[in-house]
């Protein structure tokens, strides 16, 4: 307490330091006032009693500096004045100052950034739900280590026989479509167990969350809980929305309550908007028999560990009840074991293929900023040493060692600061940029991200940690300066630096692999803009259905499919249409798979694939593919005609060696297929890409649930198509959303996005690193240069011409970045091959990029080695 | 001499509080001259020693200062001892008697008075 009290006290008077001052010296005159007066008294002349109480009193500025110590904090006071003179000195050097500052936020920002991101994947997987990373999620699991999710009954034995977790939760993704008949909007949301919003730990924001009876009897109480989100857009938060009736998929529901802000669901990502008990599933799903079917898998269970319980319980558990199962029900349960998984591991959703990802960003990312701390440890080396004959005085006027290194880290502290303020301003910017990333595709998704206090002390911790790093070398070389010796001389030579020479050879080499990968990123990106994708995108219009919530069979799919196509071919502006269950040039991809061909013997163990779409008949037509052989594909209602395939060109260059291809068999996706045509090859994944074989089936063999409707309009404007298709589909099910409709144009485009997020991400990081990498050559070779100045002096005064000089300070440092550069060649072109096989070697980047990288090196050389050689050789001579 | 200080470091606040506690509120010059007085020629030399002691004391809270006026009617700062410092002067005193008897016993034990 007592010490507490004084350091309060002293930190005051550190802040009253005048008025403090005025005081002892007025006490000090009164002492001594009062002591003369005690001399006079005694005797003495008026002379020798204030000579004697001056005496007597002893020094008065070495008790002022006791007295001052006693006062106030030293050490902050030290620091205070630090801060000032390395204020002042970074005012000096503002070019300099900037560089490091602007790279070093740069640095922190990104990393602070990609940290955000994974602690949001660790450590709060669920927004709005508190202690969400302590969710296991409890997967079934087949035995080829797949996760086919788990049946509804099945939930309800392992919520009994995994007592070491404490209520399981179930939860399945549907879509809803939500309106009036005629009106529907298609919307996602999660069919889920009775305890959902308890185990999780919600309170809802309006309302109240799902009763017992409500969830646990079959398809009987209609109510649905809403998301905030979805209650301020289409409720305007209006505390009525609450026991508002909401139709969806053709179901009244009841709105009972609104969950918390922010709460997304359990699959982050996604965003869902509408939560309804799973006993309901058959009455929004059209019937399906998902609660009484133990094969059909459609929850995915996640459950907290009891107090006490360890996971390896709860797995021994799990494993012992999917045991019983497999035997109870071998129908369904066969084979089928269980994986307690950490929530981030979740086989569902993108979490797990992100997080290896940002790993990786993360380990670059870190590699970065210390590339930066170390052209900042070498440019602080170089100031440094031009700095030495202040630091000698310093050090003879009575500065400690700690003094002058504290001095020194101070600087270096102050620079990491601003430097860290500035990057958190980044990061707050980028997670914000992460936030309100466009929704991609069919499905709604969100990154909660955000920047917490977690995050800013991570930032911190690196911007101390960066100026720590270099600050190092600096002080400790100052520190151990010897006065005499820095103030006599400027040739004080510390031993060479082994350490910055390789760290400016990796830093070269990591310049190096990362343009070119971002110089292949923008060439391949270019060229995709370019790039003929051999089907007319032009004046097609793209829009998605989805029978999900209707329960159909293969009969009434293709039944819909075909009624679907002869309203839409009706339509005046139609020139043709198609369905599809695929659609070129996808951010999914389209999928590829294996077959048997008659005629080909496969070449080894590994089954020949094929990109594989199934489409209706006209689907050529729309896309404007040329059959080369053959015909389109039978009618849709044609009952009579064998099960249909067409393949394109390069699947019978590959596998029938250019053989005649019309009427063989085709054997994939368990049928066979005679193949009837063969359409010329077209794009399927990525522009640009070499060709691939590919095979169509048909719609009429295989229907599907969902479809992409495909439409050629006659007129140029597609987009005006998108109310006459909603109309149709209205009018064939008014309960049926026409969703995700765009032209063929903006899906290009929105694929392209994506790959442009890399690419631009290359194309910053690239030119960053150039610029690094150009500071870290430029700040070792002058650091070099500044310490042999003299023996430059030397050289110049026996007659060697500054380019002589110049020469060989170059090819010095030329040598380890040349190693750096080489090295990080030979990573890229390794890592293109593995990665980019595709699309071939792209040799103008493998020479260009060098020779920029080699070409920017030499300059950063250049400047430091001509000014030493400008030296006046006299002066230099003299000045040692 | 460095001895010497070290010692008075130690011992000196114990004898401002208790010259504060004996006379009363007192000046710097009046703390400085009893202490003299009383210790001979301990503070002869560094009277200005006292005023970093004053200020440590008043930062602990054991002491408290003002200005007043002086016996020659200038203005002086007074300080006076507080609760607080009364009770640590207390507490002090015991533990400085209780060290000086140890210290004594040991000064005074010959090597035949072990067992």
């Amino acid at each position: 307490m007592k010490s507490l009290r004084r350091l309060f006290t002293r930190l005051f008077n550190t802040a009253a330091r005048r008025a403090e001052e005025e005081r002892l010296r007025e006490e000090i005159a009164e002492h001594i006032a009062l002591q003369t007066d005690e001399n006079l008294r005694a005797g003495l002349s008026p002379i020798e009693a204030r000579r004697q109480a001056m005496l007597k009193f002893g020094g008065v500025e070495a008790m002022k500096q006791d007295y001052r110590a006693e006062r106030g904090v030293l050490l902050i006071e030290n620091l205070l004045g630090d801060l000032r003179n390395a204020g002042r000195s970074i005012s000096r050097m503002p070019g300099l100052a900037t560089v490091i500052i602007v790279s070093l936020a740069i640095g922190i920002g990104v990393n602070t950034t990609i940290f955000s991101w994974i602690q949001m994947m660790l450590f709060e997987p669920m927004p709005a739900v508190s202690g969400a990373a302590n969710f296991l999620m409890v997967e079934p699991q087949t035995e080829t280590g797949g996760y086919p999710g788990a049946s509804w009954q099945e939930y309800r034995d392992l919520r009994r026989q995994v007592p070491a977790l404490r209520d399981i939760v179930a939860s399945q993704m549907v879509p809803f479509n939500v309106g009036e008949r005629g009106q529907t909007e298609r919307t996602h949301g999660q069919l889920v167990s009775g305890n959902y919003f308890s185990a999780l730990g919600l309170k809802p924001a309006m309302g109240r969350f799902f009763r017992p009876e409500e969830a646990e009897r079959s398809g009987t109480e209609p109510v649905v809980v809403i998301s905030y989100d979805y209650w301020q857009t289409r409720f305007r938060g209006a505390p009525e929305a609450v026991g508002k009736k909401l139709r969806v998929n053709d179901r009244e529901l009841m709105v009972i309550g609104v969950a918390p802000k922010d709460f997304q669901g359990t699959m982050v990502p996604l965003k869902f908007e509408l939560w309804a008990p799973a006993t309901m599933a058959p009455a929004l799903l059209g019937g399906t028999r998902d609660l009484e079917d133990r094969s059909i898998r459609a929850f995915s269970l996640i459950g907290m560990l009891k107090a006490g319980a360890t996971s390896e319980e709860a797995q021994a558990e799990f494993s012992r009840a999917m045991g019983q199962m497999a035997r109870d029900y071998p129908d369904a349960s066969a084979g089928i074991g269980g994986e307690i998984l950490a929530f981030w591991k979740a086989p569902r959703g993108p979490q797990r293929m992100l997080i290896s990802g940002l790993a990786v960003l993360q380990g670059v990312m870190l590699l970065l900023l210390l590339a930066v701390c170390g052209n900042t440890a070498n440019l602080m080396l170089a100031r440094g040493s031009v700095r030495q004959r202040e630091m000698a005085v310093r050090v003879a006027l009575g500065a400690g060692r700690w003094r002058i290194a504290s001095l020194v880290l101070s600087e270096n502290m102050l620079l990491a600061l601003l430097g860290t303020g500035l990057g958190a301003v980044i990061a707050v910017w980028g997670t914000t940029a992460l936030r309100v990333a466009p929704m991609i595709g069919a499905f709604p998704i969100l990154f909660p991200t955000k920047v917490d206090v977690f995050t800013l002390a991570f930032a911190m911790l690196l911007g101390a940690a960066c100026g720590f790093i270099f600050s190092a070398a600096p002080a400790v070389h100052l520190a151990r300066l010897d006065p005499q010796e820095g103030l006599r001389s400027n040739s004080n030579t510390p031993p060479r630096s082994r350490a910055s020479k390789v760290l400016m050879g990796v830093e070269v080499g990591l310049a190096m692999v990362v343009l070119i990968a971002a110089a292949l990123f923008l060439e391949s990106f270019r060229s995709a803009r370019q790039a003929d994708p051999r089907f007319r995108a032009e004046g097609v219009l793209l829009a998605a259905y989805d029978l999900s919530g209707r329960n159909p069979t293969d009969a009434s799919e293709r039944e819909f499919a075909a009624r679907l196509l002869e309203r839409l071919r009706s339509l005046p502006d139609v020139e043709a249409a198609a369905i599809a269950t695929n659609v070129p040039v996808d951010l999914h991809g389209i999928p590829a798979r294996s077959f048997t061909v008659q005629g080909h013997v496969r070449t080894e163990a590994g089954q020949d694939r094929a990109i594989s779409n199934t489409v209706t008949p006209g689907y050529f037509q729309v896309m404007g593919i040329p059959l080369v052989e053959g015909n389109d594909f039978a009618e849709m209602r044609d009952k009579a005609a064998p099960a249909q395939a067409i393949v394109n060109e390069e699947f019978v260059r590959r596998y029938l060696n250019g053989a005649e291809a019309i009427g063989r068999s085709l054997q994939t996706r368990g049928g066979s297929f005679s193949i009837i045509g063969v359409a010329r090859n077209s794009v399927y994944d990525a522009f640009g890409e070499p060709a691939q074989p590919a095979v169509y089936l048909s719609y009429r063999d295989l229907p599907a649930i969902q479809g992409e409707i495909h439409l050629r309009t006659r007129s140029s404007n597609e987009t005006a198509l998108t109310f006459e298709a909603r109309a149709v589909l209205r009018e064939l099910d008014p309960m049926l959303p026409l969703y995700d409709a765009r032209t063929f144009s903006q899906h290009i485009e929105r694929n392209l996005y994506l790959r442009r997020i890399p690419a631009r991400m290359f194309a910053v990081l690239g030119p960053l690193l150039l610029g690094l990498a150009a500071i870290g050559i430029y700040a070792v070779v002058s650091y070099a240069v500044a310490r042999r100045t003299r023996e430059i002096g030397v050289r110049l005064a026996f007659g060697a011409t500054s380019g002589r000089v110049v020469g060989q300070i170059i090819r010095e440092n030329l040598g380890v970045i040349a190693w750096g550069a080489a090295i990080g060649w030979v990573l890229a072109l390794a890592i293109s091959v593995r990665v980019i096989a595709k699309g071939g070697l792209n040799v103008s980047v493998f020479l260009v990029v060098p020779a920029i990288l080699l070409g920017v090196a030499t300059l950063a050389c250049w400047i430091p080695a001509r000014r030493a050689s400008r030296i006046d050789p006299i002066a230099a001579l003299r000045h040692e | 001499m460095k001895q010497k200080t070290d010692v008075l470091q130690g011992t000196l606040a114990l004898m401002v509080l208790k010259t504060l506690d004996v006379l009363g509120p007192q000046h710097g010059y009046g703390i400085a001259r009893r202490i003299e007085q009383i210790s001979g020629d301990l503070l002869a030399v560094n009277q200005g020693t006292l005023y970093p002691v004053l200020l440590k004391l008043e930062q602990e809270g054991a002491i408290a200062s003002e200005w007043g006026a002086s016996e020659n009617n200038r203005r002086a700062r007074f300080y006076r001892l507080t609760r607080e410092g009364r009770k640590q002067l207390q507490a002090e005193t015991k533990d400085w008697e209780q060290t000086a008897a140890i210290i004594a016993r040991f000064f005074e034990a010959k090597a035949e008075d072990l067992p």
